[in-house]
């Protein structure tokens, strides 16, 4: 079965070290169904380790891996991908580090 | 020469620092408060939302006797004589007696604590199929909450998001800590009388586990760091028919749970073969979890496993209709039961509904951790002023857990709690040597510095294709060897890990997950070297080369301590107190068996 990619959009933006908040592309292989935690943790582990997000228990449990997720707020362990996607902190004003927020 | 505190970002003064803020720890906390000492909590994440509480099923033990004078219906068979038998025949007898008894002594007290603190409970029956029914199941969510709640009552400090990195021994004494807020990317000087450690297990250093991410034994490594002993590490346990695929639903144990309350399921091989009947004819798919792991795995390593390296989960037989109806009551249980977990509510209906025409991927997690720090039965390890409590402790289980963990963390809190304030009025904050202190930022801030170096990810991938391929449920002395030596190089990698994302040290995981492998490392170097001196198969540990229960030569604990930066195995005595060891060789599966006779796994199970 060929493996099909979609492209995943995150808000970048380090008060540090940023003037302001810019917009990465990823190119992610959804392999069986993910969510978008699984589509970060791609990004994390092969393309990207410097992408900032909340992850503790991955099933629903904790909630504190709010995002915005193509305009809805979501929890990243449990919306499920099913194509291109564009992902956001839950409040870019209260941002710490790309999607992690002040208030999660 | 600097003093300490010049070191660090931030000190903070406190009588008791408590590493963790879930079961264990928040009741810690408590209880250490109201007995008038100042405690301060650390947590790795924030108060009820972090660790393994939250997740947990979640079931509390007490004795049928104790469980009617807390006003539910109880069992009057029971009584604490025979739910301690029970537990050592569970943990095949290398529990520390002591450790049992105060176990089942407290046990009523820890459970009528989170009552009172509000935690709801769902039902009380049989829970680990024990033919006495000794079991209250609430959920995680409601026991933490409930010791969250109590614990912003008391106003208690808490500093959240922060790692404690290592711990402050001077004069043979615990003197504090240095830890790591992430959030803010501070380093900060801890200065204590005492520390408990409530840190929880390791079971991020599988591939494959049903843990949370924080679950990096860091209370573990600390301990062996600063050269506290570590017991029964060989014991890693492992839950059978945890989903395995798709990513989405990987590591969540509701399908374990489910065949708790629905017996009808099947396992599955790649020819689609019920290949339980080849292990355990008579019980099938009913056989215990420790057998049903086994038979998993055997399956996998013959090829026929699934595509992702699993067996399937099966109840397509059974047909459209009746998965409906299954399907239904589950939705009605919940509605009735008020459960919100999204586990229950969501996931479970939505994978009947898959069952109907797919079978599920499912394999053995990692789920707990039988070893740990050695204590004795007061929570006090060996330094003065040192103490832990929950499962980064070890002792309690011996090769196996049946009972409840959640009232084990309870207990060994409250006892944390009620024993460290008296210590705690009977000293003076010791002297902390800068020395130290620098040493350890050093250590801290050097993935940091680096500039270029060994990849994070790379190497946890690699240790991993270790846990996962050689540490795993079935073990053998090859495999054994070959991890002790590839953990060996993994470890000499450590000090050359570098964190490529130096935008900011606020928030930067990539340098946790450089403190946190270390850790992982440690203790799974201390699992391996632990699983090669046991030559036999017992409880959670079974090794295909060594396939005997073996009581004559193997009744004792293995010990590991790390002394000048090399590790040192060996065994010690079991502690005892009134029930005897018993003698001679068993095959596994008898030993399990008469481990687990207490258990009724057949029909007394509830159907939903």
């Amino acid at each position: 079965m060929e493996e099909k990619k979609i492209k995943v959009e995150c808000f970048r933006y380090c008060p540090e070290t940023d003037d302001a908040p810019y917009y990465v592309t990823y190119e992610v292989p959804l392999a069986g169904r993910m969510s978008v935690l699984d589509c970060l943790n791609y990004i994390r582990e092969n393309l990207d380790p410097g992408l900032t997000y909340f992850i503790n228990c991955k099933k629903g449990f904790c909630a504190r891996c709010a995002l915005e997720v193509d305009g809805k707020k979501v929890l990243g362990c449990t919306c499920e991908v099913e194509g291109d996607i564009k992902v956001k902190p839950i409040r870019e004003d209260k941002v710490i580090k790309d999607l992690w927020c002040k208030n999660i | 020469m600097p003093r300490a505190e010049e070191y660090v970002d931030r000190v903070v003064d406190t009588d008791l620092l408590v590493v963790g803020s879930e079961g264990a720890g928040a009741q810690v906390a408590i209880e250490a408060a109201t007995r008038g000492v100042k405690p301060l909590v650390i947590t790795k994440g924030a108060i009820g939302r972090t660790g393994a509480s939250q997740c947990a099923g979640a079931d509390f033990n007490v004795d049928g006797i104790s469980a009617k004078e807390l006003g539910f219906s109880g069992d009057d068979r029971d009584s604490q004589e025979r739910f301690f038998s029970d537990i050592i025949h569970e943990g095949l007898f290398l529990n520390n007696q002591k450790m049992v008894e105060k176990y089942v002594e407290y046990a009523p007290k820890s459970t009528k604590n989170l009552l009172d603190w509000g935690m709801k409970v769902y039902y009380y029956a049989s829970v680990h199929s024990e033919e006495i029914a000794r079991g209250l199941t609430s959920s995680g969510k409601r026991w933490v909450n409930a010791l969250r709640k109590k614990f912003k009552s008391m106003k208690l400090p808490i500093i959240e998001d922060t790692m404690v990195i290592d711990l402050l021994v001077s004069s043979g004494r615990i003197a504090g800590a240095v830890a790591l807020n992430f959030r803010s990317g501070e380093i900060i000087l801890i200065k204590a009388k005492a520390v408990v450690l409530a840190t929880g297990g390791f079971q991020m250093a599988y591939p494959f586990n049903s843990a949370t991410y924080d679950l990096t034994g860091d209370g573990q490594a600390m301990a062996a760091r600063i050269g506290i002993p570590l017991i029964g590490m060989e014991m890693v346990q492992f839950i059978p028919t945890t989903i395995l695929w798709p990513p989405i639903e990987r590591g969540s144990i509701i399908t374990y749970i489910f065949t708790e309350l629905d017996t009808r399921v099947r396992l599955l091989n790649s020819l689609g073969q019920r290949f339980m009947s080849r292990y355990d004819p008579k019980m099938l798919e009913k056989s215990t979890k420790e057998i049903v792991s086994i038979a998993s795995e055997f399956e996998v390593m013959a090829g026929r496993g699934t595509p992702h390296g699993g067996v399937y989960f099966s109840m397509k037989y059974l047909g459209e209709e009746e998965l409906e109806r299954i399907k239904n009551g589950v939705i009605n249980l919940t509605r009735s039961l008020g459960e919100t977990r999204y586990e229950f509510k969501t996931l479970l209906p939505r994978l009947i509904e898959f069952m109907k025409k797919e079978d599920i991927e499912v394999s053995n997690a990692c789920h707990f951790m039988v070893g740990g720090i050695k204590v004795n039965e007061l929570t006090e390890t060996q330094i003065p002023g040192l103490y832990a409590a929950g499962e980064c402790s070890s002792g309690l289980w011996g090769a196996n857990r049946v009972a409840a963990a959640c009232t084990q963390v309870g207990v060994q809190g409250l006892i944390a709690g009620e024993i460290s304030p008296g210590f705690i009025k009977r000293v003076d904050q010791e002297e902390i040597d800068p020395l130290d202190v620098k040493r350890i930022v050093e250590r801290i801030e050097r993935p940091f510095k680096m500039e270029k170096g060994v990849k994070v990810e790379e190497l946890r991938r690699h240790i991993h294709d270790i846990s996962g391929k050689r540490l795993g449920v079935i073990r053998d002395g090859k495999g054994i060897k070959e991890a002790i030596d590839m953990l060996k190089e993994a470890m000499e990698e450590i000090p050359g890990l570098y964190v490529s994302d130096k935008r900011s040290r606020k928030l930067n995981r990539e340098w946790i997950s450089c403190l946190e492998l270390d850790n992982m490392l440690t203790c799974l170097y201390t699992t391996a070297i632990a699983s090669s001196v046991r030559k036999e198969s017992r409880g959670a540990f079974y090794r295909s080369d060594f396939v005997l229960t073996n009581h004559d030569n193997f009744l004792k604990n293995t010990i590991v301590r790390v002394k000048q930066g090399k590790f040192e195995v060996g065994f010690e005595p079991i502690v005892t107190t009134t029930l005897p060891l018993p003698k001679g060789k068993m095959t596994f599966e008898e030993a399990v068996g008469v481990a687990t006779a207490s258990l009724v796994r057949a029909d007394a199970k509830r159907g939903v």
